[in-house]
């Protein structure tokens, strides 16, 4: 059997710019810059809800308009709950970063050729649109049992 | 020692990042989210945040102006964070070769942070992102300069280290371990131990 040709490596110390500049003298210790940087996000949170809301607008309308023969549907709905999961697990909603996730796995199942069941996906728009109401914004999943559960059954299902 | 005293020691002793004049990059398809992290950097005295929404802006950027570091989502269109992460690395004559690299990824599976990692990136963080996850993951690529490899297969940073903690134990949590590495005995790492790593770094998030 022929052997397998040796890997000639070069290896040097590379340090950037970055690196350089970052650990100059005058910078912002970690309670500081992350306290700074939670009083920056809070700054940008009322957008949130305007975001929010027309991300799932967007959402019901791909869903809406969803054709079991074209799939590009189930890609831009994807993209649209992945990034409310992101920004909202990002600002402390838990609850609705746990909905858009679960919503992402019944999506994902459907890209990957699994049974596309619309009724689980209406499922997960009614869950988005009650977890957005002020009420429910800010509770966390174990707070909600039955909605949990209920959204972990239909993914187990599909 | 108690947590609270160990908590205020390390915050004493711990590197202070100044980002200040550092152009950072940060690609990501979502403004929303864009902008939150744009925030993040604000308050950790970061002035000078680009923002792009897909790879083929990043290219346009890179080829434009100078770039300090790179933040991208993983699946940032149209190439994928990996993908011009690999482009980034591969192109022999570009001048941020060797820029650091930060994957944000939803996904954090095994599968992911193996592939984020042989196509070059310097670290990942695991989205949601919190200040404190973001702040310890730069702060840990600004004071541990890693040595850059160089092969016919791969070129980034060098995939055999291993995690004590972030700066002056900062970022250390409870489940984080020591990881003992593969022996350098040659540029690849054992598959096993890189996991263990990455798995390491990511479940010391917040």
């Amino acid at each position: 059997m022929a052997k397998t040709p040796k890997l000639e490596a070069r290896i040097f110390l590379m340090e950037t710019r970055f690196q350089k500049m970052a650990r100059r003298e005058g910078g912002v210790a970690r309670n500081d810059a992350i306290e700074r940087a939670a009083v920056e996000i809070e700054k940008a949170e009322p957008g949130f809800y305007e975001w929010l809301d027309d991300g799932l607008r967007k959402l019901k309308r791909l869903i809406a308009e969803a054709r079991p023969a074209d799939s590009s549907w189930v890609e831009a709905a994807n993209t649209h709950s992945r990034q409310l999961c992101e920004t909202a697990g990002t600002l402390g909603f838990q609850l609705l970063s746990f909905i858009a996730n679960s919503l992402c796995d019944v999506l994902d199942s459907i890209e990957s050729g699994g049974n596309c069941n619309m009724e689980s996906i209406a499922c997960h728009i009614d869950a988005l649109n009650l977890a957005r109401q002020k009420s429910y914004r800010r509770l966390t999943p174990e707070q909600v049992p039955e909605l949990t559960e209920g959204l972990r059954r239909i993914v187990e299902r599909i | 020692m108690p947590n609270s005293a160990r908590s205020q020691r390390s915050a004493a002793t711990s590197p202070k990042m100044n980002l200040r004049d550092l152009v950072i990059l940060v690609a990501d398809a979502s403004s929303y989210m864009s902008m939150l992290i744009h925030s993040m950097l604000r308050g950790f005295g970061a002035n000078k945040v680009c923002e792009v929404r897909s790879s083929i802006q990043v290219l346009q950027v890179l080829s434009a102006q100078r770039v300090d570091i790179l933040l991208c989502d993983a699946r940032l269109p149209s190439l994928g964070g990996l993908k011009l992460t690999r482009a980034i690395r591969g192109k022999v004559d570009n001048e941020h070769r060797t820029i650091p690299i930060v994957i944000m990824s939803t996904d954090s599976s095994e599968m992911m942070i193996k592939q984020a990692r042989d196509a070059g990136a310097n670290m990942v963080i695991a989205k949601p992102l919190s200040p404190a996850s973001l702040y310890d993951r730069l702060s840990w690529v600004a004071f541990h300069p890693r040595k850059f490899v160089d092969t016919a297969t791969y070129f980034g940073p060098d995939r055999r280290f291993k995690i004590e903690g972030y700066p002056n134990g900062i970022g250390r949590r409870k489940g984080d371990k020591l990881i003992e590495v593969a022996e350098e005995s040659g540029p690849a790492l054992a598959q096993g131990d890189i996991d263990s790593l990455f798995s390491s770094v990511r479940t010391g998030l917040d």
